[in-house]
C-alpha cells in the first residue's frame, strides 16, 4: 500500500495535479502558485510528519508526470534521518513515470543521517526517449555541529533509470554501511557532503554541455602533478601544493548518444554544493519558474 | 575387470582435465597476459593529482577501498557469469553492468580490458572453441558492449573453474593491477609492492567473503570518494594511465 500518490496531467494546456493522495508520515504541499504566471509547472513539496524519518519508518509514492507536464518535487528542509531503534532501517521507495516531452525535476534538500541512523531510499524513473529528467540526489555527514560526522550505520541510496518501460539506462546504488573493511569516515577522508546530480533530455541539452565544460574549467585548476618525484622543478605557490581541494565534481556522460550525464560531487561544505547547484541549475528557471536552490 | 579398466580411465581422464584447468588458470591470473590491464590505474593517479593520497598509508587505505568497491561493484558479474557462460547470459550482464558503470572513465577501461580479454581468450584457449564463436557473432553488432567482469567471469567457468575461485581471481587481479599502477606512479618501489601485496591477503580475502555469490541487482559501489575522483582522470593535463 503506497504512502502517497501524484498524478499531473494537462488540463486546459497547463499541468494540473488531477489526482493527489496521502497518509501518515507522508504529506505533499502543492501551491496553487509558484513563479510567474506564464511559466507551467506543479511544484510538489513533500514532507514527513515530525520533521524527519523515524527508525522503522516505510513510505513509498508513485508519481505519473504526464505528456508534457513539468513537475518539481522537493523538500522544505534537509530530510534528517533519526537514530535506528533496535537496527531498524527506514526506507523510502518512490517511483516515477515520465511522459513525452515532459519534466520531471527532483531537487530537494540533503539527507542528514544522525547516529547510528539506519536508512535506506529506492528511486525508480520511467522515461521515453524524449522525456525531461533532473535528479538531485544527496547526503550530509551528520550534524557537523555536534561532532557527527559520518556516524549514521547504514546508508543505502538507489537511482534507477529505465528507457522505454524495461531498458536499463542508469542503475546506480551507494552503499555506506559502518563496520565494514574501511570506516566510513576514512573513506571519506574530510569531505563532509555527497552528492549527484543526473541530467537527462533534449529540453536541457544546454544545461548538459554547460555543466560538463563548468566542471572540466573548475577541476583542470585543481588537479597538478605533485612536485614531489618531479626532477628538481619547485613551484612557486607552494602553500597548495599539499591541500586537498575542497570541492570535486567530475561529469559522466551515459545512456545512447550520450542522452544524460551524471555530476559526482565529493565537497567540505554544504554550502559550497548549494552555490554549486543554484550556479548549474540556473537556467532552469524558464523551465519551472523559480530558481532552484535559492 | 573391464569396469575396472573404464574407470580408470575416466579418472585419468578427469585428472588431465584437471591438469590442464590448473595451467590455464595461472595462466590467466599472470600479468603477462596482454589484456592491457596495465594501462588502468583505478582512479589512483587522478587521487594523486588531488592530493588525497599523500603518504604511504593514503595509498593503502585506496587500494584498500578499490578492493573493497571491486567486490560490491563487479564480483556479482563475475559470480553470475561463471555459474552460466553461455551467449544469452553474457549479453544480459553486458547490458546491465553498461548502465551500472555511470563514471565513464572507468566504464571505458572496462570495455577496454574485456575486449582485450576476450580477443586473447578466444585464440589462447582453443580447446574452448564457443569462445571465438562467441566473440565473432558479437563483435561489430554492438549487441555486447564488452566489459571485462562479466568476459572475466565467463572465460573462467568455461574453462572450468568454480564461481568461488572465478571470483577470487578478479579480486585477485584487481590487487594486482593496482599495485602495479602505483609502482609506476612512485607510490611504492617493487619491493614494497610485493610486501603490499601479502600483506593486503586478509583484506582481500574478507572482502571476497563479504561480496561473493550476490546477484547483480545487488551491485552496488562503496567508495562514492574513489568514484568521483577517477571520473575526474580525463581533466589530467598529464597523466601516464588512461584511467
Amino acid at each position: 500500500m503506497e504512502t502517497g500518490k501524484v498524478t499531473v496531467e494537462k488540463v486546459d494546456g497547463k499541468s494540473t495535479v488531477t489526482r493527489c493522495f496521502s497518509k501518515y508520515p507522508l504529506k505533499f504541499i502543492i501551491p496553487t502558485k509558484v513563479g510567474p504566471s506564464k511559466s507551467d509547472a506543479v511544484w510538489i513539496y513533500t514532507l514527513t510528519y515530525g520533521g524527519g524519518i523515524v527508525s522503522g519508518d516505510s513510505i513509498s509514492s508513485e508519481f505519473n508526470i504526464g505528456d508534457g507536464c513539468t513537475t518539481v518535487l522537493t523538500t522544505q528542509a534537509s530530510t534528517k534521518v533519526y537514530k535506528s531503534l533496535g537496527s531498524k532501517c527506514s526506507e523510502q521507495f518512490l517511483e516515477a513515470r515520465i511522459g513525452r516531452d515532459s519534466l520531471l525535476a527532483v531537487i530537494p534538500d540533503p539527507v542528514t543521517c544522525f547516529s547510528t541512523a539506519r536508512y535506506s531510499q529506492k528511486q525508480v524513473f520511467r522515461v521515453l526517449s524524449d522525456s525531461n529528467l533532473v535528479i538531485v540526489d544527496w547526503i550530509t555527514s551528520g550534524r557537523h555541529e555536534s561532532g557527527e560526522k559520518w556516524d549514521f550505520d547504514l546508508y543505502k541510496s538507489t537511482n534507477n533509470i529505465f528507457l522505454d518501460h524495461d531498458q536499463p539506462l542508469f542503475l546506480d546504488t551507494v552503499l555506506l554501511e559502518q563496520g565494514n573493511i574501511a570506516a566510513i569516515t576514512e573513506r571519506m577522508r574530510d569531505y563532509q557532503v555527497i552528492a549527484m546530480v543526473i541530467i537527462l533530455g533534449p529540453k536541457l541539452k544546454h544545461i548538459q554541455t554547460q555543466v560538463q565544460e563548468h566542471v572540466k574549467m573548475i577541476m583542470s585548476e585543481q588537479l597538478q602533478v605533485p612536485f614531489v618525484g618531479l626532477r628538481g622543478h619547485i613551484k612557486s605557490n607552494s602553500s597548495i601544493c599539499f591541500t586537498k581541494p575542497p570541492f570535486i565534481a567530475s561529469c559522466s556522460l551515459f545512456g545512447p548518444k550520450g542522452m544524460g550525464i551524471v555530476v559526482r560531487i565529493a565537497a567540505m561544505t554544504t554550502e559550497s554544493v548549494y552555490k554549486f547547484l543554484r550556479q548549474q541549475l540556473a537556467s532552469m528557471e524558464l523551465l519551472i519558474g523559480v530558481l532552484p536552490y535559492r | 575387470m573391464e569396469d575396472d579398466m573404464i574407470m580408470d580411465k575416466k579418472r585419468r581422464k578427469t585428472a588431465s582435465a584437471d591438469f590442464l584447468l590448473q595451467w590455464s588458470q595461472w595462466q590467466l591470473l599472470d600479468s603477462i597476459l596482454p589484456t592491457g590491464g596495465f594501462a588502468h590505474s583505478f582512479g589512483l593517479e587522478a587521487a594523486i593529482q588531488a592530493r588525497i593520497i599523500l603518504g604511504h598509508e593514503d595509498f593503502k587505505n585506496q587500494v584498500i577501498h578499490i578492493l573493497e568497491n571491486t567486490g560490491s561493484l563487479l564480483l556479482p558479474f563475475v559470480y553470475s557469469a561463471t555459474n552460466s557462460p553461455d551467449l544469452d547470459t553474457w549479453q544480459r550482464l553486458d547490458r546491465i553492468l553498461d548502465a551500472t558503470l555511470t563514471n565513464e572513465v572507468s566504464r571505458k577501461a572496462s570495455i577496454a580490458q574485456g575486449s582485450a580479454l576476450m580477443r586473447v581468450a578466444a585464440a589462447v584457449f582453443t580447446e574452448v572453441p564457443c569462445l571465438k564463436t562467441m566473440r565473432d557473432a558479437c563483435i561489430g553488432s554492438g549487441a555486447v558492449s564488452f566489459h571485462h567482469a562479466p568476459i572475466f567471469g565467463m572465460i573462467c567457468g568455461l574453462l572450468g573453474m568454480d564461481s568461488e575461485t572465478s571470483q577470487k581471481a578478479y579480486i585477485f587481479i584487481t590487487m594486482r593491477d593496482a599495485i602495479s599502477a602505483a609502482t609506476r606512479l612512485n607510490l611504492v618501489g617493487p619491493l614494497g609492492a610485493a610486501v603490499l601485496q601479502h600483506q593486503l591477503c586478509l583484506v582481500a580475502e574478507t572482502v571476497l567473503k563479504k561480496w561473493m555469490d550476490h546477484t547483480v541487482e545487488e551491485a552496488c559501489q562503496t567508495a562514492p570518494l574513489l568514484d568521483t575522483l577517477q571520473g575526474c582522470h580525463s581533466y589530467l593535463f598529464s597523466r601516464l594511465f588512461c584511467s
